[in-house]
């Protein structure tokens, strides 16, 4: 998906959410069929074993039916004789039932941050509608791959949660469409609570520009890593955030809280440079010690392009593990 | 010697922070620019906007240079030369007195301080200096040229007195304005002496004196007047015509004279005086004497209370009015000025204007009754109205009479037709009602110039009636029902009327529905005639029964006769008009002069100057036929009220003449000398160059940059 489509859609999406108060959204607004068929023969696997109930395409915690043999325990009774080895039981005179690992799917929840800066867009584009199309498409393409989906909004707490289920995609496309970044962010806390809720081992998509010290968005982290859950980070920042191309003398104001300093954007520029790179690299680095992934989205860049560079980095990922 | 004509504008040159200012705070855009987060922005110690440097110093040189240009050219500088403006202070002088005489200076003792005035000012001319006295009222007079003999000046002032006219300076400025434009002297001024009335300018436009003339006024007026003025008389007559000459001796060959047996007898004639009085005081003013005396004689008086600012009615009781013309005269007391206290004004029983009705030999008696009834109500004027029959109209008769209406009667012929057209064309009304008996067959030939031609009688019994449907509403006779509501004439209803064809030169005044000529006036010599194609008996129309025939007649009537009000009085300044037929003329002013006016068969005019009863007679005719008009004084000059004199005095400053004829030694403002060079206009030029350059260099410069 080019830009200007993106863009289009962008508008599409605002003017769905300014339906959103008098009628439904429409859930698709952020499903572009672009995006979906360029990721479409990728597969979002998790890279921990999860636990599910049907067969899927990630590895279960549990041995069951699949075409990759675990191991072989002895017969117990009970078991099902059609599991028995027989080629061993004709080489050991006993009875050995052969194990294979399952495959299963997953709970799919994308966590995202409907904080006030998530509204910035210094083009057509607000990291907001970013994180909207980056969402959508990552949920209709999960449920494509029998994974159970779930949203949670967050801001400064929990906004909208859709407990993840495989009925529950339009739900989360609704929620998606209706949502809106107006008030101050926190990422620790949500993010707490949240992992309170997630009983089973999940794939957690977080979706956020991480305002925060990377100390904090550690500990934040650390929390739903704990669980076992298989996290992702995408980290959305705008051009202008990354590059800081001000030149007029004038007043920044924080847009969450509403702070304002005067600044002559033309001194600051390299030192602001210098600090997000740092930034970026630091949250990299430090996520990925922790087993988590990790990737940086620019506003600016097509999501089709980003996605799909995300999805198939972590299937090389995956095969090296 | 560079000077500032409003230095205090300077001031604006702190303004030339500003730029100053804006390239050290570089902040003129003052947009707010939200952004995502401070969290990194806030750990760079951000640079204060103090610490910003000049960045551009040619873009900061054309700002603060356009600031103080723009500063400059409000500050209005020029160049002063010491000679221009100090002006001549030495050397001989040319003077003008100009002295008010208008009849507010009669005025407690203002005239006695504006003559002292005036002599001091002549008794304190040099050597070398020349003056010349101008006296004004209404209008203006120079006693003569500029002169150096001092003692002819002060005869020229002590030979002006008050005059019974008003105030007007337009006039004294535009004689003063003659009288030093060509002079050579250098030093030239004006001195005005007069009670600074504010009645004396209109706020229109006065003339502006010569440059380098300088203005001196000197106000004789007083802070606080009192005065008490009679504005206005008006005078109510009642009762009918007086006498019996009224009925004038007409006889007629075929019928018998008559009189309007209404009006036989002599009625007694009065007229009742209302006078109004004004106070133009804070004090009021109580029992003040009101007199009224007629033909010198004092009548009655009344006392009356007059409230402060206010007015009051002085009403006396009715006094038959003699024969002829009386003259009224209302005297409200003394007080400080005198002129105003005293009302004249003439008393004349209300015009009989007499009337032939003459009628056809072979109608009814009695068929006149409508016209008879008709003219006979009222009394602005009021109509003596003879009744005859046949063609007998005698010369004596028509020489006495204002108007001939011809009721359903045809021409007469032979002499007496001849008669009465000498009559018409000699200024006399002829009233032509057409009817039954208006056998056009047995008309004279004379007939034809007295009349349109007449075709046949058209009957509308058939369709009920005409209408009339057309007025002309300009003309006098139905001006006075031009407003809405004036009068229905749509009820009156012409069952036969005559088709009369109007000849060039004929009006119409009115028309039936159908396009045929109702009324129509034509001019014969100086006469009128006005013919009605239907008749007046109550037969061929039910006009004479509808609400609109009395004043339709009436008007009609007044109108051929050639009838209009005079003013019982007039205002000094106004001008009489006198006859050709009433010249030669001697006209007696109240103050006793004799005025010879005109020449025979010329009319001539006399401009009344003089508060009091003028009267003109012929020179050398009858002196029944004297004139007599009332004359008073301006009633806006005894408002006192006094005059700004600063805003006056700003209103004839000194400007350039056109032809630019300057001594350089003249006496030149500041202001003046500022006006002529315009040095800020060059400076609000240099300064929209300077800016256009800044938005030039601006837009060049990178947006870093500026």
């Amino acid at each position: 998906m080019r830009i200007d489509s993106l863009r289009a859609r962008s508008d599409g999406a605002r003017s769905g959410e300014v339906e959103a108060g008098t009628a439904p959204a429409d859930a698709t607004t952020f499903l572009d069929p672009a995006v979906l068929s360029r990721i479409g023969n990728l597969e979002l696997l998790a890279r921990t074993v999860v636990e599910g109930f049907i067969n899927g395409l990630h590895r279960s915690p549990h041995l069951g039916m699949s075409l990759d043999f675990a191991e072989h325990r002895a017969y117990m009774p009970g078991d099902d004789i059609r599991r028995i080895d027989w080629r061993l039981w004709a080489r050991t005179d006993r009875y050995y039932i052969k194990e294979f690992e399952a495959d299963t799917n997953t709970n799919f929840s994308i966590l995202l941050d409907v904080s006030a800066s998530m509204s910035y867009g210094s083009g057509a584009v607000t990291k907001l509608d970013y994180a909207k199309y980056l969402a959508a498409c990552l949920a209709w393409f999960a449920h494509g791959q029998r994974d159970r989906v779930g949203l949670v909004t967050f801001d400064a707490d929990i906004v909208e949660f859709v407990p993840p289920s495989a009925k529950h995609l339009s739900a989360v496309l609704h929620i998606i469409a209706r949502a809106r970044a107006e008030h101050p962010g926190k990422l620790r806390e949500p993010l707490v609570k949240l992992s309170e809720h997630v009983r089973r081992r999940s794939m957690i998509l977080l979706i956020s520009d991480l305002y925060a010290e990377p100390d904090q968005v550690l500990d934040a982290l650390e929390h739903l890593r704990q669980r076992g859950n298989d996290v992702m980070v995408v980290h959305v920042l705008d051009p202008a955030e990354l590059e800081f191309p001000f030149d007029e003398t004038g007043t920044f104001e924080d847009i969450e809280t509403g702070e304002r300093i005067p600044l002559v954007p033309g001194r600051l520029r390299e030192k602001y440079r210098a600090m997000i790179r740092a930034h970026i690299a630091e949250l990299g680095r430090r996520i990925g010690e922790q087993n988590m992934d990790y990737t940086m989205f620019d506003t600016s860049r097509p999501l089709d392009y980003a996605l799909f560079d995300f999805l198939s980095r972590r299937e090389r990922l995956i095969r090296v593990r | 010697m560079p000077s500032l004509l409003a230095p205090w504008f300077l001031l604006g040159l702190a303004a030339l922070a500003v730029p100053v200012l804006v390239h050290l705070t570089h902040r003129e855009r003052k947009a707010v620019l939200r952004f995502p987060s401070l969290m990194f922005l806030e750990r760079i110690p951000y640079q204060s906007v103090k610490r910003q440097r000049i960045r551009n110093l040619l873009l900061f040189a054309l700002r603060c240079a356009a600031v103080a240009l723009l500063v400059l050219a409000f500050a209005r500088p020029f160049l002063a030369r010491r000679s221009a403006l100090l002006g001549a202070t030495t050397g001989a002088r040319d003077v003008v007195v100009l002295l008010d005489r208008s009849y507010s200076m009669a005025y407690g003792d203002r005239w006695t301080r504006a003559r002292s005035a005036a002599r001091r000012v002549v008794e304190g001319l040099g050597g070398e200096d020349r003056g010349a006295v101008v006296y004004f009222d209404d209008a203006a007079a120079a006693t003569g040229p500029l002169t150096s003999d001092r003692s002819a000046l002060l005869a020229a002032v002590d030979s002006v007195r008050p005059t019974a006219g008003g105030t007007r300076y337009d006039a004294a400025l535009r004689v003063a304005g003659q009288i030093l434009g060509d002079t050579a002297h250098e030093r030239r001024e004006v001195v005005l002496i007069s009670d600074a009335q504010r009645a004396g300018w209109n706020r229109r436009e006065l003339p502006a004196l010569p440059g380098g003339v300088r203005l001196v006024q000197v106000n004789v007026g007083d802070g606080v007047t009192s005065d008490v003025a009679v504005t206005a008389v008006e005078v109510r007559h009642e009762g009918g015509i007086a006498g019996a000459g009224a009925t004038a001796g007409i006889t007629g060959s075929a019928g018998a004279s008559g009189t309007n047996p209404d009006r036989s007898g002599a009625q007694r004639h009065t007229a009742t005086v209302v006078a109004r009085l004004a106070n133009r005081s804070a004090d009021s003013v109580s029992a003040r004497t009101v007199t009224l005396e007629v033909n010198g004689r004092v009548q009655q008086s009344v006392v009356t209370d007059i409230p402060p600012n206010g007015t009051a009615m002085a009403r006396f009781d009715a006094l038959p009015l003699p024969d002829g013309v009386s003259r009224g005269t209302v005297r409200a007391g003394a007080d400080a000025l005198e002129p105003d206290n005293t009302f004249h004004f003439t008393l004349t029983r209300t015009p009989s204007l007499p009337v032939i009705l003459l009628e056809s030999s072979s109608t009814a008696p009695g068929a006149g009754l409508f016209v008879g009834r008709a003219l006979s109500i009222g009394n602005r004027p009021s109509f003596d109205v003879t009744t005859a029959r046949g063609s007998g109209l005698t010369l004596a008769a028509l020489r006495g009479a204002r108007l001939v209406i011809l009721n359903d009667a045809p021409v007469p012929g032979g002499e007496a037709g001849r008669r009465l057209l000498d009559y018409v064309s000699g200024g006399g009304g002829l009233l032509i009602a057409l009817g039954a008996h208006s056998r056009p067959d047995d008309w004279p030939e004379l007939s034809d110039r007295l009349l349109p031609r007449l075709a046949a009688p058209i009957d509308r019994l058939d369709t009920h009636g005409a209408t009339l449907g057309f007025l002309d509403r300009t003309h006098p006779i139905f001006n006075v029902f031009s407003t809405p509501h004036s009068g229905d004439f749509s009820a009156a209803r012409f069952y036969r009327y005559w088709n009369v064809t109007p000849a060039p030169g004929d009006r119409e005044l009115a028309r039936f529905d159908d396009g045929h000529v109702a009324l129509l006036e034509r001019r014969v010599g100086r006469g009128r005639v006005l013919v009605l194609t239907s008749a007046l008996d109550g037969v061929w129309s039910d006009f004479p029964l509808q609400p609109i025939f009395l004043p339709v007649l009436r008007e009609a009537a007044t109108y051929a006769a050639g009838y209009s009000e005079t003013r019982p009085w007039a205002v000094v300044g106004d001008v009489t008009t006198i006859a050709a037929s009433a010249t030669p003329a001697v006209a007696v002013a109240p103050s006793g002069t004799r005025l010879h006016l005109g020449t025979s068969g010329e009319p001539a005019a006399l401009q009344l100057a003089e508060q009091g009863f003028y009267e003109i007679r012929p020179d050398r005719g009858a002196s029944d036929s004297t004139r007599v008009v009332a004359v008073n004084v301006d009633l806006a000059e005894s408002d006192l009220a006094p005059l700004d004199t600063a805003l006056f005095a700003a209103a004839v400053a000194p400007l350039a003449t056109a032809t630019g004829s300057r001594r350089p030694s003249e006496t030149i403002s500041p202001a003046e000398l500022e006006r002529r060079q315009r040095t800020w206009w060059f400076l609000l030029l240099a300064a929209l160059l300077v800016l256009g350059a800044e938005t030039v260099l601006s837009n060049r410069l990178p947006r870093q940059a500026r």
